[in-house]
């Protein structure tokens, strides 16, 4: 059949632009959710460790 | 709540994904002219008209965020600002790929294209406006203003090229009528495609929630 | 009026400042001569290639001009100092948006009125009908109508003088497409009715970019 490569190539990157994006929001999102349990350990600490102002 | 929403449409979006696909290998015949490479078609113009959303999108919530400077609304303006920028680029290169094979060049100066390829310029240059500001409720109403001038720039853009267009006539793109398989190929995908912009915009407007609480707790830490 | 009066006022100092100090208006005259000769060499002389790019080549001399005209209009006065004062005296913003885009429309006026017969002493070619004349006024006042906006908002970020011209030259692309083919079919000789399509879409510009400029600004100068 005729240009079936371009019609692949199409689908092709679509697919995988738009996975790796998925893919970017979703590591971001752990990566940040880790950092805001780190946080909120660290705010803990603190809140016993500090003096009442 | 966004959690289990996102989960539903994650879900829907997939299903109605499969099954776009489905419909444009499988069930819609392959068209007269332009043989098998004309299915690009079926994720074209699903892109395009929804990379134009992601756009109008941008333009209410910049007017919105102007008037009630709630950042909640400059934080969909980018969101969507970045949704609308991948989805033109692919647009722009589904387009590409499609041009060659049908009429032997990879861009031609259309209207369309044109205005498609200043609106993707226009909105990189919003998306970048941010990141040269320091302050960031400045760098979000500076934002905000190049999102109004562009959205209202483009259909200028538009009829100024196909007003120079006409002294240069070229290949009409796709036009006649669509089969009434073609369409129905078509609104589902548009479907598929308008349930994934949703799952991306919530997706990113939740990474920016979290960043925003992080910020918080930094500012009570300090 | 009140409003225009305290508008000519920051336009009087601007174009006063710029008298006494000739930093724009001189060096931008000599960039156009260099951009002028930068073209001819890079399409060659010959006189079937110039009558083809010649409106190409002028719009494209008059929008880098203007870009760095407009640079002139909000960085200088941010590294002067002035941009603070003009913010503390008792004035709406809109009134500094419009004396600011006079001041530049002048600025970019003069050095088209000086570079056209330069253009056309050069290339032989006649720019100075009536027709040209208006569409140069016209595409002008749409150049410094969004560009004294985007100039006002590049001084807020760190690549001043590349964020102008980024934001800037897209937006314009509507004014540079009509101007340049206005400009040629007012080359060939045609007469109004040929060029008045190409003016309108022009002139909608010009309206639009002026209304959205004025409500918009107030937004972007705010601290």
């Amino acid at each position: 059949m005729d240009n079936l490569g371009f019609l692949f190539a199409v689908f092709g990157i679509a697919w995988l632009v738009l996975f790796f994006y998925v893919l970017v929001l979703i590591r971001g999102q752990d990566r940040l959710r880790k950092e805001v349990t780190k946080l909120n350990a660290i705010m803990k600490e603190k809140g016993t460790d500090k003096p009442a102002h | 709540m966004r959690t289990s929403y996102l989960r539903g449409l994650t879900v829907l979006g997939l299903l109605l994904m499969l099954a776009a696909l489905y419909m444009i290998f499988v069930y819609v015949p392959t068209e007269a002219t332009m043989g098998a490479v004309q299915r690009i078609f079926y994720f074209h113009v699903p892109l395009a008209w929804l990379a134009f959303m992601a756009f109008f999108i941008v333009f209410i919530c910049s007017v919105v965020y102007l008037v009630m400077r709630n950042p909640k609304w400059d934080l969909v303006a980018s969101s969507s600002a970045e949704i609308g920028v991948i989805f033109t680029s692919l647009f722009l290169i589904s387009g590409s790929l499609w041009a060659k094979p049908i009429w032997g060049v990879w861009w031609i100066w259309e209207p369309r294209l044109t205005a498609a390829l200043v609106l993707w310029i226009i909105y990189i240059a919003y998306l970048l406006v941010r990141s040269y500001v320091q302050n960031k409720e400045q760098g979000a109403r500076l934002a905000a203003v190049v999102g109004i001038a562009g959205f209202v720039d483009v259909p200028v853009v538009a009829l100024a090229v196909a007003l120079w267009r006409t002294d240069h006539p070229s290949p009409v793109i796709f036009e006649g009528g669509l089969a009434p398989s073609m369409l129905y190929t078509l609104l589902v995908c548009i479907t598929a495609f308008s349930v994934l912009f949703l799952v991306l915009l919530l997706l990113k407007l939740a990474n920016k929630d979290i960043e925003s609480e992080i910020k918080q707790i930094y500012k009570q830490l300090i | 009026m009140a409003f225009w009066r305290k508008v000519l006022a920051i336009t009087r100092k601007d174009i006063i400042s710029e008298f006494r100090a000739r930093e724009i208006i001189g060096l931008v005259l000599v960039f156009v001569l260099l951009v002028i000769l930068i073209f001819n060499f890079a399409f060659g002389a010959a006189n079937e290639v110039i009558s083809k790019t010649a409106p190409g080549m002028l719009w494209v001399t008059f929008a880098f001009a203007g870009v760095l005209s407009l640079n002139r209009a909000f960085i200088m006065e941010k590294e002067e100092g002035c941009l603070e004062g003009l913010m503390v005296a008792p004035i709406s913003r809109d009134i500094i948006y419009a004396g600011k885009m006079l001041s530049c429309l002048v600025f970019l006026l003069v050095v088209e009125v000086i570079a056209l017969p330069i253009f056309a002493f050069l290339f032989n070619l006649n720019v100075f009908s009536g027709e040209i004349l208006v569409i140069t006024l016209l595409s002008t006042v749409g150049f410094v109508a969004c560009g004294t906006l985007f100039s006002a908002l590049a001084v807020k970020t760190r690549a001043r003088e590349l964020v102008l011209p980024v934001l800037f030259l897209p937006i314009v692309i509507p004014v540079i497409i009509c101007a340049v083919k206005a400009t040629g079919l007012a080359m060939e000789g045609k007469s109004w009715t040929d060029i008045t399509n190409w003016l309108l879409i022009i002139g909608s510009f010009d309206l639009i970019f002026l209304v959205i400029s004025f409500w918009v600004f107030s937004f972007i100068i705010e601290e």
